[in-house]
Parts: C-alpha cells; sequence; structure tokens
C-alpha cells in the first residue's frame, strides 16, 4: 500500500513498469524524457531512460525547468483519474493523459521553457506514459 | 588469418578481398538500449564528410572499388542538405517503439454509431489514408536521391515510410471495420503533391512536410481522442501521434542544424516557411483547414453528430488556433522565431482570423 503523492507510490509504479514487458511494446518502448509531476503544490521528477524509469524524486519549483515538460492537476483531479485506472485497470473514457490534456482548459501538460521541441516529448512518447501511471492499477493507492 | 592464407594458397583461392579492408580492430559495445547506431560511431567509422562523392552505394566507411561505375543518382551529397544531430537516437526510437494495427488496436471496442457520425468518421478516415499515402511516398523518393554517406538520415527516413504505410492501412481498416466504407477521395493529394512533392531541395521539402504538414497533422491527431468514440479509435490516434510527433522532430532538429550551419541558406529557408504559412489554413492537406469535406465532417466528429455541428465547430476553431501556436513554438525551437517578431510572417494576422 502506498500513499499518493510520494516517492513512496512512484517508486512502486516504476517496480511494476520496469519488469512488464508489455508495457514495453505495442507502440511504446524506449523513452528518453524527464517527466515532472505537480500534484497541488508538490512536485516530482521521473527520468525515463531507455526501457526503464531509473528515478523518481522530489524536486523543487526551480528543478521543473530540467524537465521536458511536466503534468500539473490539483490533487482532487489526480484522484480521480488513479479512481478510474484502479476501477477499469487502465485509463478509460476521459481519463487518458492525452484526453485530460485536451480537455481541461489549462490543459495537463506544459512547461517552465516554451520549448516545442521538449514539449512534443508529451506526444512522442505518450503511450509509455499511459502504460506507467496504467501501472497503478496494480498497487493499492490511499490518499 | 595465417591459417586462412594457408587454406588458400592450398586450395588456390584468391584471398586478395581480405586485405581490403576498412579501419580494423573496432570494438563497438553495447549500452544500456542495447547495440544502438550512437554506439557504432566508433573511430574513422564516426566521420561524416561534409561533401560526399560516393555515387557507387558504397557502405561508409568501406575500402572503395576503383573504376565502379555510379548507381545511384544521389542528388543530396552536402551534408548540410540533409543532417541533424539526433538521426541514430531518432532511427532506433522509430524500431523501438513500432506497433501493429492488426493486433495493437483494440478492434472489438467498435460498436455501430449514428450513420452521420459513422460517414465522418469515414470521410476522415479517406482523407487521412490519402494524405498518408503521399506522406510516405514524398520521403521515399528523397531516400534515394541521398547519398549512402548519410545513412543515418536515410534510414529514419525509411522508418518514416514504414511508420506512414501503418497509418495508411489503420485508417483504410477503421473506415471498412464498422457499416461504413470510404468516401469521396478529398484531393488533398493534388495539393500535397504540388506543394511538397515537387520542392527541389530536401530542406525545402522538409519545412513542408515535417513541420507544417506533420505538425498540422499531428495536432489532429492528437485531437483525434476528443472525437473518438471508443478505445480502438483512441488507440488509433494515440499512436498515429506518437509516429508524427517523431516525424516532426525529424523537421525541427534538421532545420536547427540549418540554422546554425547554414547561414548563406537562412533567407531561402524562411520564404519556404512563407509559403508553408500561407497554404496552413487554406490548403486541403490540413484536415482543421477550410475544405468542406474534412472541416464539416471534423465538426460532426467533434461535436456528436450532425445536430450539434456548431459545437464540434468551435472545437474545430480551437483545433485550428492549437495548430497555429504549435508550429510557431516549433519554428522557434527550430531556430527561425525572430520571424514572428520583425513582421515577416503573417501568423499573428491568421490566428485572428482563424475562425473564418
Amino acid at each position: 500500500m502506498a500513499k499518493f503523492p510520494s516517492v513512496a507510490w512512484f517508486d512502486a509504479v516504476r517496480d511494476i513498469y520496469n519488469k512488464d514487458d508489455a508495457m514495453h511494446g505495442a507502440g511504446s518502448g524506449t523513452c528518453n524524457c524527464v517527466v515532472g509531476v505537480q500534484v497541488g503544490r508538490e512536485l516530482f521528477r521521473l527520468t525515463f531512460e531507455g526501457f526503464e524509469c531509473s528515478q523518481a524524486e522530489m524536486i523543487t519549483k526551480a528543478q521543473l525547468d530540467d524537465c521536458d515538460f511536466y503534468l500539473h492537476m490539483a490533487a482532487k483531479d489526480w484522484r480521480t483519474m488513479l479512481q478510474n485506472i484502479q476501477e477499469h485497470g487502465h485509463a478509460t473514457d476521459n481519463f487518458t493523459l492525452n484526453t485530460l490534456d485536451l480537455g481541461r482548459v489549462e490543459g495537463l501538460s506544459a512547461s517552465t521553457h516554451n520549448d516545442q521541441y521538449r514539449e512534443d516529448l508529451f506526444f512522442r512518447y505518450n503511450q509509455t506514459l499511459q502504460f506507467f501511471f496504467d501501472g497503478s492499477a496494480r498497487i493499492q493507492t490511499t490518499f | 588469418m595465417d591459417q586462412q592464407t594457408h587454406n588458400g594458397a592450398e586450395f588456390e583461392l584468391d584471398l586478395g578481398w581480405m586485405e581490403k579492408q576498412g579501419e580494423w580492430n573496432t570494438h563497438a559495445e553495447p549500452s544500456k538500449n542495447g547495440l544502438t547506431l550512437a554506439d557504432i560511431q566508433v573511430g574513422f567509422y564516426a566521420d561524416t564528410p561534409e561533401e560526399s562523392r560516393n555515387l557507387s552505394g558504397r557502405p561508409r566507411g568501406a575500402v572503395p572499388r576503383p573504376g565502379s561505375m555510379p548507381i545511384g543518382n544521389y542528388t543530396v551529397r552536402t551534408k548540410s542538405e540533409i543532417w541533424l544531430e539526433n538521426a541514430s537516437f531518432l532511427y532506433e526510437e522509430a524500431l523501438q517503439r513500432q506497433w501493429s494495427s492488426a493486433t495493437d488496436i483494440p478492434w472489438d471496442t467498435i460498436e455501430p454509431l449514428p450513420d452521420d457520425v459513422e460517414q465522418a468518421q469515414c470521410q476522415m478516415a479517406t482523407f487521412l489514408t490519402e494524405v498518408e499515402f503521399v506522406a510516405g511516398d514524398v520521403p521515399s523518393r528523397w531516400v534515394s536521391k541521398t547519398s549512402p554517406d548519410f545513412y543515418e538520415a536515410r534510414n529514419v527516413l525509411m522508418a518514416q515510410v514504414m511508420d506512414e504505410s501503418r497509418h495508411m492501412d489503420v485508417f483504410r481498416k477503421r473506415a471498412l471495420v464498422n457499416g461504413g466504407g470510404l468516401m469521396r477521395a478529398t484531393g488533398a493529394t493534388a495539393g500535397f503533391v504540388g506543394g511538397i512533392d515537387l520542392a527541389r531541395d530536401f530542406t525545402e521539402m522538409s519545412s513542408r512536410l515535417h513541420l507544417s504538414g506533420e505538425g498540422a497533422v499531428l495536432t489532429i491527431f492528437r485531437m483525434g481522442e476528443l472525437m473518438a468514440y471508443n478505445d480502438a479509435e483512441k488507440a488509433i490516434y494515440r499512436l498515429c501521434a506518437q509516429d508524427e510527433a517523431r516525424h516532426v522532430a525529424f523537421g525541427v532538429m534538421h532545420m536547427r542544424y540549418m540554422a546554425a550551419n547554414a547561414p548563406e541558406r537562412r533567407e531561402e529557408i524562411e520564404s519556404y516557411l512563407d509559403e508553408a504559412e500561407a497554404g496552413m489554413l487554406t490548403d486541403a492537406a490540413n484536415p482543421a483547414g477550410q475544405l468542406n469535406q474534412t472541416s464539416e465532417s471534423l465538426s460532426i466528429m467533434l461535436g456528436g453528430g450532425r445536430k450539434y455541428f456548431d459545437e464540434g465547430f468551435r472545437k474545430l476553431v480551437s483545433i485550428r488556433k492549437r495548430q497555429l501556436q504549435e508550429y510557431q513554438k516549433r519554428v522557434t525551437s527550430a531556430g527561425f522565431g525572430d520571424r514572428f517578431k520583425n513582421g515577416r510572417s503573417r501568423l499573428g494576422q491568421m490566428m485572428a482570423n482563424v475562425a473564418n
């Protein structure tokens, strides 16, 4: 059981993602980017290198500059998304990362640098990121 | 070697080829992601010539064959014409992120749709099949024109051709899977062929295909999740968007290389961007553009039916805005952002008129 958001929670999901070959095929695969995750005021950084998510850590706001892009939502919206994943085993309907990005006025993915080449990595690796968060269906999450 | 030479003498073999070898004692080592193209950029084999005189199809680093006849009509023989810094990386990524339209799309989630929505889906699928055909055709032509010395960039283009063929087949499958079929051809390819395939120069082609054309289609694919009615359609658009983002990355990185290494061609490239921008909303190749067949079908899908056309059209307008904003940021990232500050680009005016 792991509490969201926390490094322990991301580590538990990383473990699932890194060990499951099914998450590295079907349009997923090698992925190289640094992703920020903002849950309310809490900030985390996920490092994807090749076929693994090699690190999850807490960061400061200034460190968001190092991220290719960051995913930001209020804590209650993250909770709704993760509950949808828990219920169905994967994100459905309006809870996929891409749909959340499109459907929300403020979007889901953003950056501090405004470089579209780096922001495009959210689209380029979208299936991998979706598999990663879908992996949370296999752990018990508390909030 | 001694033993082999000995054997050669014994059986009267001509082993002269054994003396004609490239740099020897090379030990490329696999990295974390396997033995990638980046890992074999070692020693002499990493050297890419600024100008290529290789007309014989000789692999880069192999020993030339004296008197060999030219076999390739390679017009792209200058490195800066086609180069980008991360070609090896993009190629490996393309190989490792392939997917199958037969087995990675949950086709069983597609259920009957209202007639107007199914017709709109089929019209868009027809259009995208048409466009992807050309998006595969064009880079393949440039592959055959490019010196083998620049094989990294060629390989990325060949991977793109594979991607585009998969896009062609997945949209054809979508049109034929749910009681509909292909609709009327839009003629978009005529514009596409005219505007892109007649490019006289690789950079001209890439600015039109990768930056403006594929950039616009990338936005549509991403937005596809908003007009998807089941998990299959969501997966189609999401996976196509990933591929498309890689193609756009090729264009951005090539432009960035040109901006840094070929300043004498800057004005020429600006003129390609002028042309690309002029056609962004009016060109039939942009599905969110002003062609009735595609803009109406998109609006019906986005709204949820013909009755909700106006709501769908409002979403289409936001897609058009997003296309233009993302294009502007990509061109800026590529090193040509001044055009948006010095009055050369008409993009600001286009954004103001985007709803028309």
